[in-house]
């Protein structure tokens, strides 16, 4: 029991007290920055760099739910155009707030509808879906739970059955092998009930968009809630995502 | 045996590989498998044309690997490896899933992505009759957070007598995608294999890439690259260590552990600002170079790490309700795991010595050696404790070549990939053995992707370990495995 103490104390304290004003690596690539003014005509070289084809020109725009958030976009460009800013508040409830142009200063999710702030904004319980992701999605929720984040703090957790839940959590692309344990657990979960998809798998297919092997008519049929681009999201991305959404002065 | 003698990543020609006849082909790959070879691959050489496959061997005594081919066109059927080398057992079934050949003799035949055989027919599980027995099916989707599959357990009271793991529900089929992939996405492909395993799947793609282009990469870029290797194996075994954790109760354990994960994965987002080290890997080397900054602030986190899990690992495997748990749980012993073709560091901790750093050498591993280290009894507690020594030397082997970083160039260009060729790229991911086949066409593009994820031969070690063992130790046999759904299904 001294020890269990002893490595209670070594954990020290390392909670981010503040999940909006965390300072990530140098190198994190979190909302693009695009410049304003033209490209040279016909400049097509960061639309040929993108491998998702996440990125158009004329006007210069991203779309996050398919951008993995490579850098290959900033590095083609010859003007250097376009530089993914530290911020990693992505999320949004409006599919289209996530293709990111010049004029995109920062995203945030409207605020969910009054019923649903007042069932979950203190209490909210997550069923997650794994319908063909890598794992990558999968251990950024999991590190939600973990000590340093810790998720629970707002009342909100992963349960382990979609009859405990309040919603569920898509990543990956849903393949045709998982389409309809897709189905069967949310037709479980009782209503009222929202849909978050997480990660660019999710959101379009991301890498695997290509894939005759994916099945994604769960999406065709049921409207998701809140879009947490990334590949794979970082949990701050996901926790910030969330509380904006509910509202929850963190 | 008659065959193309190859070696880790070389480059070879297509036309140097060995066409046989049927009976030739399988009388050179029995040679090979009777002299102690591992069956590592075995694909046509085209998708589109399956009637000519390709059998990859490994030496155990060397470093040496062998292709050989077999036309098969006319009758597409083969006599089973199996039953005198068992670990051939999902390579069969997964070709004639895929490609629709006819193995004669296979002791059991199942669908290996799929739960129907190619045509529909269900395949039903192996059934326990009698007094006292129960039928347990857990999944696909689980109770936590976690790749789904499907288990199939016949139970007689709180024993499993067998246990049957059916997967394929993450098949994106993301081996076909590589074809058709520009160069920018194919490493991107690899990156997402298994998304926790961004590295080393990364790592062998592009050494086969830029050894089928000729490319000589600058040392600074081969130890870094190793460097983020092994800040993954940290990561996920870190990873491995909270999971057997939960599974038993110890939460201190857990949150300590997870703690020390967050130090590590962050040091990798520090090389390349992905905490999976997703975009550090580029055709040539490395997309950013490790600045002295840099590396301080890599080496601050790490000291922490190295700090503080040898106080964690003091006080779990000193734990006795941890040993209660671990120790005699979800046996394989030696011969069971060198039978059915187990790799890595389950392998490992059940004493079979293997770990490509040390057979099949590559980039920085060449020059620094990482010590090979396995542990007998092959229980939960050995694939833990194992996993918790190889923490210790990776973290050794971190902090020599980040003190000590050669001069020179960390990313070249790559000239263009050679047509009409071949190469078979092995990396040891932090799982074990990762295989990526390639060939490409006369016009230097794709023409055959072919992975072996780790997990592909370890499942049916998971399976093994359940029998005799209380159904309550699943969770905690099952995350001392810590295997892979994705890299399995592709």
């Amino acid at each position: 029991m001294i020890d269990a103490m002893k490595l209670r104390i070594l954990q020290g304290d390392p909670i981010v007290h503040d999940v909006h004003g965390a300072v990530m690596p140098e190198l994190y690539r979190g909302l693009p920055s695009i410049d304003a003014g033209s490209c040279p005509g016909g400049c097509r070289r960061c639309e040929d760099a993108c491998p998702t084809r996440a990125i158009r020109t004329a006007p210069l725009r991203v779309d996050l739910g398919v951008c993995v958030f490579c850098p290959r976009c900033a590095e083609a460009c010859p003007q250097k155009k376009i530089r993914f800013t530290a911020d990693y508040h992505l999320a949004a409830s409006d599919r289209n707030a996530l293709v990111v142009d010049a004029s995109t200063a920062a995203i945030r999710p409207e605020k969910a509808e009054k019923k649903i702030r007042s069932y979950f904004g203190r209490s909210l319980k997550l069923r997650q879906v794994s319908a063909g992701g890598c794992n990558g999605c999968e251990l950024e929720l999991n590190a939600l739970g973990n000590v340093n984040f810790d998720m629970g703090r707002y009342g909100i957790d992963f349960v382990a059955s979609p009859r405990h839940a309040d919603g569920i959590v898509i990543t990956g692309p849903i393949t045709e092998n998982m389409a309809d344990a897709l189905e069967l657990c949310y037709e479980a979960v009782p209503r009222p009930r929202i849909v978050i998809l997480c990660g660019a798998c999710a959101i379009s297919g991301g890498v695997f968009a290509d894939s005759s092997k994916l099945q994604r008519r769960f999406l065709e049929t049921t409207r998701a809630d809140l879009y947490v681009p990334g590949c794979p999201p970082h949990p701050l991305t996901f926790i910030t995502g969330v509380l904006d959404w509910l509202d929850r002065k963190s | 045996m008659i065959s193309l003698a190859t070696k880790n990543a070389e480059r070879f020609l297509l036309a140097d590989i060995p066409v046989l006849g049927r009976d030739a082909f399988c009388a050179s790959v029995t040679e090979g498998l009777s002299e102690g070879m591992r069956l590592i691959s075995l694909f046509p050489l085209r998708d589109d044309a399956p009637e000519k496959l390709a059998a990859v061997l490994a030496e155990t005594s060397s470093a040496g690997l062998h292709i050989v081919a077999g036309d098969f066109s006319g009758r597409m059927e083969l006599e089973s490896f199996t039953p005198r080398f068992p670990h051939a057992n999902y390579l069969e079934c997964e070709l004639a899933e895929r490609h629709g050949y006819t193995i004669h003799a296979h002791p059991r035949l199942r669908p290996v992505r799929s739960r129907t055989f190619p045509g529909g027919a269900a395949y039903d599980p192996c059934r326990l009759e009698g007094d006292e027995v129960h039928e347990v099916a857990v999944g696909p989707i689980h109770a936590g957070v976690i790749e789904p599959g499907h288990f199939r357990f016949q139970c007689h009271g709180e024993l499993v007598y067998s246990l049957e793991i059916l997967l394929g529900y993450q098949h994106r089929g993301i081996e076909a995608l590589f074809a058709g992939a520009s160069p920018e996405k194919r490493v991107l492909l690899a990156e997402s294999i298994a998304g926790d395993t961004a590295v080393g799947h990364a790592y062998a793609h592009c050494k086969a890439i830029e050894h089928l282009s000729g490319a000589h990469l600058p040392f600074r870029a081969q130890i870094i690259r190793s460097i983020a290797e092994e800040l993954e194996r940290i990561a996920m075994h870190l990873s491995g260590l909270i999971g057997v954790s939960n599974d038993i109760g110890l939460a201190i354990g857990a949150s300590s552990y997870g703690r020390l994960r967050t130090l590590v994965i962050n040091s990798l987002a520090e090389l390349c600002g992905s905490r999976f080290g997703r975009g550090l890997f580029v055709y040539g080397g490395v997309r950013f170079d490790v600045s002295r900054e840099t590396a301080g602030r890599v080496i601050e986190k790490l000291e922490t790490v190295r700090r503080d899990v040898t106080e964690i690992n003091d006080f779990l495997f000193s734990s006795t309700g941890a040993l209660l748990r671990f120790e005699h749980t979800g046996v394989v012993t030696k011969e069971t795991a060198a039978q059915i073709g187990m790799v890595g560091f389950a392998a490992r901790a059940s004493g079979v010595e293997m770990d490509t750093r040390t057979h099949r050498p590559y980039g920085a591993y060449r020059y620094f050696p990482v010590p090979l280290l396995t542990i007998g009894s092959g229980d939960v507690f050995s694939r833990s404790r194992l996993r918790a020594m190889e923490i210790d030397e990776s973290l050794r082997f971190v902090f020599e070549q980040l003190e000590n970083l050669p001069g020179g160039e960390f990313r070249v260009p790559v000239p263009p990939i050679s047509p009409g060729s071949g190469a078979v790229s092995l990396v040891e991911g932090w799982r074990g053995e990762i295989v990526h086949s390639v060939f490409t066409d006369e016009s230097g593009g794709i023409m055959q992707y072919r992975v072996k994820d780790p997990s592909f031969c370890n499942w049916w070690g998971l399976s093994m370990a359940l029998r005799k063992t209380a159904i309550s130790d699943f969770p905690v046999c099952n995350k001392s495995f810590d295997l892979s759904y994705a890299g399995h299904d592709l």
